[in-house]
């Protein structure tokens, strides 16, 4: 069977909660369908408040959908997922070795034994040298490369990114979009990723798929055919720039339809 | 010309150099020595009531010279040591506990305000009718002073953490007793140094506290001894040297909040 052949596979996953302020029940995200196959590299694209990130906590298991379901490849050992988080998710109490063995500790690794394997991942995102460091001594940029160390270290079949480059600047985040998919290629992993920057989700991915707001939901699925590994120039392309568009006029479509108030954003 | 500076102004230069903290700090208590002296014998503050800094150094030369202080010193700071020790000993695992179980908090949150509004001296009285006037009752009276504030500071710490990085763990499938320790514990760390900051602070007071009411000996029972007899020298030594106490108790807890500093950047100066 094809599910075999997937990293994730979510149908029907729905969520909605009661706002605490006016007491309604309030439709976060309305029936999303998504398979994600083993490798790929998956964007979630949308406008703040489409429910993309509420959706990337729901396969992490952090928060309960109200419906729907979700199947995540199964794995011989450790996790099937692991998430890298926005931006302060790491602690500062920690030293960067320790930050990037965190997810093999809760996964009941021995501390040292963590620490051992970890080590790799530091110098796979371009950390050698850091592992004794605190996270206040890093820029945003390295603290991301350890956020991402620390999820490539436990070894799972999906790595979900929570607007990981959202807290960087510009010339930053693009170094780091070329570094990620640098050691996607490397580490071999499936990615789904959000953000809401049409750009990086075209950069980076094999497909984008885009969504609209209240309620949350996909509106298009769109393949990106650039040829691999990409490097950055491929941002100054005429094909690029076809598929930037594209993707614009799909979101841009959306305001007309509903409301917005933080359309802008 | 060349600036030649004297002998003196280069010393006082060097020796800010080396430690700042040390050199303005000990100039703070130098300088108020010097003044508490001159306004003493220029007759700006009446002597006869406020004391001056010679007669008092006359007064610790004869007390510790024929040992007569050292028991009010020894009874004192065992008093505050034991009920300072047992308030952490509870106050900082309740805290913790209170803190981090939600129904922990339910039980012990009214319980705790009501008891902390209560002004422990009211309820001397009643402690020296449970435990008389011995060590034991100063004891509860310290205990109950700084227990309060390590217990609210301790659980206040817990109830800071960041969501987020409890979220780490729960992320990456860590249990909660894992949170606990990796999380909770080393974010609440600052808290409880400041609780343990405040609460040495009451204790101290409920040790002057407890000693006034009734003792025969302590401190603050040789305080109030002559005072009745208008010694304001001892009087001032008693005070003076509750003020060292407290001076070298912040340093101890200084040592220990210096060991976070690694990954507490913002408190370097």
């Amino acid at each position: 069977m094809r599910t075999e052949h997937l990293a994730l596979s979510a149908r029907g996953v729905k969520m909605q909660y009661r706002d605490r302020g006016t007491g309604n029940v309030l439709l976060a995200i309305d029936n999303i369908d998504l398979d994600v196959p083993d490798g790929a590299f998956v964007s979630l694209l949308g406008p703040s408040g489409c429910g993309k990130s509420t959706f990337l906590k729901i396969v992490n298991g952090l928060l309960p959908a109200t419906a729907g379901e979700i199947k995540l490849h199964r794995v011989a050992k450790g996790r099937e997922d692991a998430m890298v988080f926005q931006d302060a998710a790491l602690f500062p109490w920690y030293s960067v070795l320790d930050n990037v063995a965190y997810g093999l500790v809760c996964a009941g690794v021995p501390r040292g034994e963590a620490r051992k394997r970890a080590a790799p991942f530091i110098d796979l995102v371009g950390l050698k040298g850091f592992d004794e460091k605190y996270p206040y001594q890093l820029s945003g940029g390295m603290q991301q490369r350890a956020n991402l160390a620390r999820a490539l270290a436990v070894d799972s079949a999906i790595l979900l990114m929570d607007e990981p480059f959202a807290a960087l600047d510009a010339q930053t985040r693009e170094v780091m979009q070329a570094e990620l998919l640098r050691i996607w290629n490397a580490a071999k992993k499936t990615v789904l990723f959000v953000t809401h920057q049409i750009d990086e989700a075209v950069y980076l991915s094999d497909r984008v798929v885009v969504m609209a707001a209240r309620p949350g939901r996909v509106i298009a699925d769109i393949q990106i055919d650039l040829r691999r590994p990409r490097d950055l120039s491929v941002k100054r392309t005429p094909e690029f720039a076809v598929y930037e568009e594209q993707i614009w006029r799909l979101i841009a479509g959306q305001y007309g339809k509903t409301p917005q108030p933080d359309a802008a954003s | 010309m060349i600036a030649v500076r004297s002998a003196p102004v280069q010393l006082i230069a060097r020796l800010r150099a080396g430690n700042e903290r040390v050199f303005y700090g000990v100039a703070g208590f130098v300088g108020l020595i010097v003044f508490w002296e001159v306004a003493a014998n220029t007759g700006i503050f009446r002597k006869s009531l406020v004391s001056a800094p010679s007669s008092v150094w006359k007064a610790a030369l004869t007390d510790f010279g024929n040992g007569s202080i050292w028991p009010h010193i020894a009874a004192s700071t065992g008093e505050f040591a034991v009920g300072f020790l047992v308030s952490l000993a509870i106050g900082i695992p309740l805290g913790l506990a209170i803190g981090w179980f939600r129904r922990v908090d339910y039980f012990f949150n009214g319980l705790l305000a009501g008891f902390n509004a209560t002004p422990n001296v009211a309820l001397i009285p009643l402690i020296i009718l449970m435990a008389g006037i011995g060590f034991e009752s100063k004891v509860i009276v310290v205990f109950l002073s700084a227990f309060f504030a390590v217990v609210v500071t301790t659980f206040t710490g817990v109830q800071s953490i960041a969501r987020r990085h409890l979220e780490i763990t729960r992320s990456f499938g860590g249990s909660r007793w894992l949170a606990f320790r990796t999380v909770a514990l080393p974010s609440t760390i600052p808290y409880i140094l400041s609780g343990i900051r405040i609460g040495a602070g009451r204790a101290l007071v409920g040790v002057v506290s407890a000693e006034f009411i009734s003792a025969n000996q302590g401190l603050g029972f040789y305080i109030g001894f002559f005072g009745v007899f208008l010694d304001t020298a001892r009087v001032m030594l008693g005070i003076v040297l509750f003020g060292i106490f407290g001076v070298v108790l912040g340093e101890l807890i200084r040592v220990v909040e210096h060991r976070y500093d690694v990954w507490r950047p913002e408190l370097h100066r």
